[in-house]
């Protein structure tokens, strides 16, 4: 029983860090397909060193750790490929990205009210930018706009979600 | 922000959008080497990013401006997507169901590499976001919606059938029965037609203009704009022409009198029979017409049933004067506001109980003096970002209750206050209701500057309310009320009088002493301010009546507090 035991509670572990890790690692790779493939590598890493796996142990540092090498190998591996960082970059940002992915949680649960207080022509253009993937220039084009003109716009209104996330997460209660 | 930080933000925008060109890329890297608070900044970008997309990923639309109206019987299920605590332990949950999906598979690694990134990604926040934020919040895109075709606007001494649910004044009806088995009701269809209602009653509200009536006497003012106004009455079809008449149903038949204007009388195999000013007759059940007599005064009127309105209100105002001055001797009040005070307020809020250490009595800052849940009582209306009554409460407690009379024009703010305490330092309550109508009562436990992981930095357990607003209480008078056991740790809130949330604060986020000191009621003052900028958190609306008790009271007692202070 006790094996089961241990996967129940790292199962457990793994689901309730799931949205962590990948925050942690798709600021890293800056890409969410190739963000998707790592976290699905990591957690088959973390699955096979379930041995590893102490119930005393804190889980979300041991899965950053791995984490993180899954992410460097990617880096590595896939030099070819486009990325936005190398691992020497990565590497030197990895802490701040464990920082930052821990509240990940806190920062949906903030973002839905910053959302919500947008104006309505905003919030339709992170509609169509963020929750339909359309392309800026399909935007612009809806909205018959520049390219320019919708950047301009969506840099300013992530912004206000930015600092509108900030204030709520810092000011609660 | 800084140029460089913004030439980073601009390149990573377009990294975003698939166009950055391969100098782009280098001069990200380089700007990163160089720059470690373009480090921190790249990070919180993309988590921000990161963010967004698992909110799409998990099926989250944005959310739409208002909340259609949503029924809190119905939300008791849902959790609050605000809850911290109440998150933690809902993915728990998840993760158990996760973790039986998993066993169930044949292939546990398969199950466990494939479908516990898709599902956490689908369920990251719990059923609870996704059900709270598209029912609740957006379910439908666009406008929010209400329901009904008639409001209630008066109810003088009614007694409704025991199979009916009571309504109140400013409810909207939907189609279906009606039912009082005395009192009068006055029902304003959405059309135009005032109807008032005397019991015994039954109709069957059909449309905003029209309605079938078994049995009951009823006037109707049917202004031009209503015209065409209609009763079924039987197999027989009452056509209002623009006018005010009476009709009378019982199993002898239908007592119709004309007391302005004309109506148009249909029923099937008969040509239609017009009546006009000053006409009466009943329509009998075997198929006669009898002429009669016309008798207004047997319908009562509306400046009638204005004057019964008014003299039930100022009844009921006296009954709760006097259970109110009973209340106040309650020991276990701390403070106490009746909103009552005659005469010159002069910007106080005159305590209704004495204190042993100090004056209780409020300061009034901005907020005006408004008409009350009765029209001869006050209460405060709380509009600017400035308004508020300041107040000091000495002395150290353990459980509370907090109890008030509200009038909610709408939820503004991120946080609209109730009642907090300035400084929200160790053992201080808060008490306020979120944009998402929740409510919302915490006890600071830890100072703010306790360090550690995230979990045990929290210095408090803030419990929260299934949303019980809705845009149809904008306007009416509702009971709130907090009570929280300093001993269990059990907090509940009350909704009129009904339980509507049940939590247990987190053992080691337990307060056992508790204080007030500064506070104030409908707005939050920070101590440390000095003036210019402030968290705007005022309510948006009214209070009437507010109490503090030092002790949690019990459902029964809250009920008690309802019933006598409900207008």
């Amino acid at each position: 029983m006790e094996q089961t035991d241990n996967s129940e509670i790292f199962v457990r572990h793994l689901t309730e860090h799931q949205n962590r890790i990948y925050g942690y690692v798709f600021s890293l790779v800056g890409d969410h397909s190739r963000a998707a493939d790592v976290v699905q590598e990591t957690n088959l890493v973390l699955w096979r060193k379930i041995g590893e796996f102490k119930q005393d142990r804190e889980f979300l540092p041991w899965a950053f750790a791995i984490a993180r090498i899954q992410v460097l190998a990617h880096l590595r591996d896939r030099k070819r490929d486009r990325l936005l960082l190398d691992a020497e970059l990565a590497e030197a940002m990895s802490v701040e990205a464990e920082k930052q992915a821990e509240k990940i949680d806190i920062i949906r649960e903030a973002l839905r009210p910053c959302l919500q207080v947008l104006t309505p022509t905003n919030r339709e253009l992170i509609e169509r930018r963020y929750f339909r993937s359309m392309s800026i220039d399909d935007v612009a084009e809806s909205v018959d706009r520049t390219t320019g003109a919708v950047k301009v716009a969506l840099l300013r209104i992530r912004r206000q979600l930015a600092d509108c996330v900030q204030q709520r997460t810092t000011a609660g209660g | 922000m800084n140029s460089k930080l913004e030439e980073l933000e601009s390149l990573l925008f377009d990294w975003e959008a698939g166009t950055l060109s391969d100098e782009g890329v280098e001069r990200v890297r380089e700007i990163l080497r160089s720059d470690e608070d373009a480090k921190a900044f790249f990070v919180q970008q993309q988590v921000l990013t990161a963010a967004l997309k698992l909110d799409v990923d998990a099926g989250l639309e944005p959310p739409a401006m208002e909340s259609p109206a949503v029924e809190p019987s119905t939300v008791e299920e849902r959790i609050p997507v605000l809850n911290p605590s109440v998150s933690r332990k809902q993915l728990n949950r998840d993760s158990r169901i996760n973790l039986w999906a998993a066993f169930a598979g044949l292939c546990l690694i398969c199950v466990l590499a494939v479908r516990v990134f898709y599902l956490e990604a689908s369920k990251s926040s719990g059923p609870e976001s996704i059900a709270g934020i598209n029912d609740l919040q957006h379910g439908e895109k666009g406008e929010a919606t209400s329901s009904g075709i008639a409001l209630v606007t008066s109810l003088v001494d009614v007694i409704w059938e025991a199979d009916q649910s009571p309504l109140e004044v400013g409810d909207a009806l939907s189609p279906g029965r009606l039912a009082i088995v005395s009192g009068f009701a006055q029902i304003e269809f959405f059309c135009g037609a005032t109807v008032i209602v005397e019991g015994p009653a039954e109709l069957d509200l059909k449309s905003v203009s029209a309605a079938r009536v078994h049995h009951g006497r009823l006037r109707a003012q049917v202004p031009p704009a209503a015209r065409g106004f209609s009763l079924e009455l039987d197999d027989m079809k009452l056509v209002d022409l623009g006018t005010e008449f009476g009709v009378s149903m019982s199993p002898d038949g239908a007592d119709v009198q004309v007391f302005d204007g004309e109506v148009e009388l249909h029923k099937p195999g008969q040509s239609k029979r017009l009546m006009t000013t000053g006409q009466a007759g009943v329509f009998k059940e075997d198929g006669t017409f009898q002429v009669e007599q016309i008798q207004p005064e047997q319908f009562l009127d509306i400046a009638t049933l204005e004057l019964r309105a008014k003299s039930q209100d100022e009844s009921r105002y006296q009954a709760w004067k006097l259970w109110s001055s009973n209340f106040q001797r309650d020991s276990r009040l701390i403070a106490y506001y009746s909103f009552d005070e005659e005469g010159d307020w002069k910007r106080k809020l005159k305590s209704s109980i004495q204190a042993e250490s100090g004056e209780l009595d409020g300061a009034i800052v901005g907020a005006n003096r408004v008409q009350g849940r009765w029209s001869s009582k006050s209460a405060l209306e709380f509009k600017r970002p400035g308004d508020r009554v300041r107040m000091h409460i000495p002395g150290e407690f353990s459980s509370l209750t907090l109890s008030c009379w509200v009038k909610i024009d709408s939820l503004d703010r991120w946080y609209n206050s109730l009642f907090l305490t300035d400084g929200y330092n160790q053992g201080e309550p808060h008490w306020q209701i979120l944009d998402t109508g929740q409510l919302f009562f915490s006890v600071r436990h830890k100072s703010d500057d306790a360090r550690g992981p995230d979990a045990r930095k929290r210095t408090h357990h803030i419990v929260l309310s299934p949303p019980f607003w809705k845009p149809s209480l904008s306007g009416r008078w509702l009971h709130l009320a907090t009570t929280y056991d300093a001993g269990s740790g059990k907090t509940k809130h009350y909704l009129n009088g009904d339980l509507l949330h049940e939590e247990e604060i987190a053992k080691d986020l337990l307060v056992k002493t508790t204080r007030i000191r500064d506070a104030s009621i409908g707005n939050w003052t920070l101590p440390t301010e000095e003036d210019t900028e402030f968290a705007v958190r005022n309510l948006n609306g009214s209070i009437d009546e507010f109490a503090i008790f030092a002790a949690a009271l019990s459902a029964s007692e809250i009920k008690e507090i309802y019933n006598h202070g409900k207008p």
